[in-house]
């Protein structure tokens, strides 16, 4: 149906196309030809040089289990079903404590694991938490060796580590 | 004694005329679906004749991820992630064609810079696609640098994304009722001036590729189809624009500001090779970057500070009914036909999507007969499509 078809050219058409070929490719290498000197390198050397992430970037899900009243809406905003919280109530006379905005923790979180493997990073979670605990840190280097290390207990010891490194005061 | 096995020798064919001697077989052969001209996973099933195709036939499927049936279980907000999953080179335009499927049953009014926003964003989005169509069109073409300028450029884009929502590629930034974060003045002045840097990228790029010799013989009179074929296959965007037929929903069926701006529709006019040809689809590409520039021009100037969020409740209902709403995505029309049941129901009853690469991919088959293969290549690639749309 379309396929080319190289009619028989004139002469001052052969010519015609050959002068075209020959200016346009001229003209396009010119183009590459200027970037030997004048334009820098647009790419960096990611391990040894390391872009400076945006203030937003949504990264790896922190929760900071101190600050976290188990209210239980970051689990219902998600639209993949990867933070399972479970919590039970405080014993009797127990002391109210108070997050830092404020809040009062009514409930003991027992658990908070966010299995990283299933999470797309959309930040739905985020934007509903009530005492913000629940941000996107900048961390993107983590990967694993088994799919099962990508849940991360956020009241395991090793994880409640990376506060000092993660949450700004 | 003759075996069993013993068929003795084969029968020759006879031969009656010389054409009847040159006649060889089809020969099947698999493009995809890990073909680099077939932009994704897609797989083509081509009945050669030597070096000219006879037959093609696309093959769907391998980006199927039920997003359509998926979303009847998400409530509206979470829906919008996936959406964002449809056209991953142009999520921007997916969010708000959604968005304002939902929108317009819930009748939320969006404020006057959540609009002029969404359409600096989408232009910006129209932008990056439309480079990374050039890019790798080129690319399959056998032209490797333009490639690489079109990246450094889209690359911008994408930072001031990143900035701006926090993603790169999936935003979830375009919400219902308005847009998540607004803009500094700082980021504008960046808007701004990356695109002085773009139009002046946008000419080189045009000396470059579109004018040389090289791309012109390979991409003019390969693929041509008419506006009575896009017609019949139900073509839209750059396909139907470079046929030579002036439809731009902004332009005919203005949604959101875009009745406010000035701008052309640019169409293939045949300056090289014949309307509705690769070079002509290519070229309509090229020039609405130019055009697009030229909207988010005058948005940056009609900017003014206010709310960038509209009043929505906090646990979408949508009203019994069903509402259709198409718009103008880079690669062509998306519409959402978005249906609710009522009944304090938080999930749709149904979301289709009527996807622009899935009707260019079924015009594979058309143009595909007659074609050597490399000029088969081209075709894919001046139909720009995207898969997780096809299949969704």
């Amino acid at each position: 149906m379309s396929t080319t078809v190289h009619e028989s050219s004139s002469v001052k058409e052969y010519f015609k196309a050959l002068y075209d070929g020959i200016y346009t490719t001229a003209k396009g290498m010119w183009i590459t030809f200027r970037y030997v000197w004048a334009v820098k390198p647009a790419s960096i050397e990611y391990p040894e040089v390391r872009e400076v992430l945006p203030e937003r970037a949504r990264m790896r899900l922190f929760n900071d289990a101190q600050n976290c009243i188990s209210c239980t809406q970051c689990a219902m905003a998600c639209p993949v079903d990867c933070i399972y919280i479970a919590s039970e109530k405080l014993p009797e006379g127990a002391e109210i404590k108070k997050t830092s905005n404020g809040q009062p923790i009514r409930l003991k979180l027992t658990q908070f694991t966010i299995d990283t493997s299933l999470c797309c990073y959309c930040g739905l979670c985020t934007t509903v938490c009530p005492t913000e605990c629940l941000t996107h840190s900048h961390d993107y280097e983590f990967s694993q060796y088994t799919i099962d290390a990508m849940k991360y207990d956020y009241l395991a010891p090793d994880v409640v580590a990376w506060r000092d490194r993660i949450v700004k005061a | 004694m003759q075996s069993k096995w013993d068929i003795g020798e084969p029968e020759k064919p006879t031969i009656n005329s010389e054409t009847e001697q040159l006649k060889s077989e089809l020969l099947t052969l698999n493009m995809g679906p890990q073909h680099p001209a077939t932009h994704g996973v897609l797989r083509v099933e081509i009945w050669t004749d030597s070096e000219i195709v006879a037959h093609a036939i696309p093959h769907l499927g391998y980006l199927h991820r039920c997003m359509e049936k998926h979303a009847e279980n998400l409530d509206y907000r979470g829906i919008i992630p996936f959406v964002d999953r449809l056209d991953y080179l142009a999520s921007m335009s997916m969010e708000w064609g959604y968005v304002m499927a939902v929108e317009k049953m819930l009748g939320t009014e969006v404020p006057r810079r959540a609009e002029l926003l969404r359409i600096l964003t989408a232009e910006l989005q129209r932008i990056a696609s439309h480079l990374m169509a050039f890019g790798t069109y080129a690319l399959d073409l056998g032209a490797f640098t333009p490639f690489l300028y079109a990246f450094e450029e889209r690359e911008k884009i994408l930072r001031l994304f990143e900035e701006v929502s926090g993603a790169r590629l999936l935003y979830n930034y375009i919400w219902i009722g308005g847009v998540w974060n607004d803009w500094t003045d700082d980021q504008i002045a960046r808007v701004s001036s990356f695109v002085d840097v773009m139009e002046q990228e946008a000419k080189k790029y045009h000396e470059l590729v579109s004018l040389n010799k090289i791309f012109v013989e390979r991409t003019s009179n390969v693929g041509v189809l008419t506006v009575e074929d896009c017609f019949t296959y139900g073509a839209t965007g750059p396909v139907l624009r470079g046929s030579g037929y002036k439809w731009d929903l902004r332009k005919n069926k203005p949604y959101s500001l875009y009745s406010e701006l000035e701008f052309d529709v640019p169409v293939g006019d045949g300056e090289r090779g014949v309307v509705g040809d690769c070079w002509n689809r290519y070229i309509v590409r090229m020039r609405e970057v130019v055009e697009s520039i030229k909207i988010i021009r005058q948005v940056i100037d009609k900017l003014e500070p206010g709310p960038v969020m509209g009043k929505v409740p906090k646990i979408i209902k949508l009203p019994k009914g069903e509402v259709y709403v198409r718009s103008e995505a880079p690669r062509g029309e998306i519409g959402f036909h978005l249906v609710s049941e009522g009944n304090d129901s938080k999930t749709p009853y149904r979301l289709k999507v009527k996807s622009p690469c899935f009707t260019h991919t079924s015009m594979l088959p058309h143009m595909a007969p007659g074609q050597m293969v490399a000029d088969f290549v081209a075709s894919i690639g001046s139909i720009d499509i995207v898969l997780g749309e096809v299949d969704r």
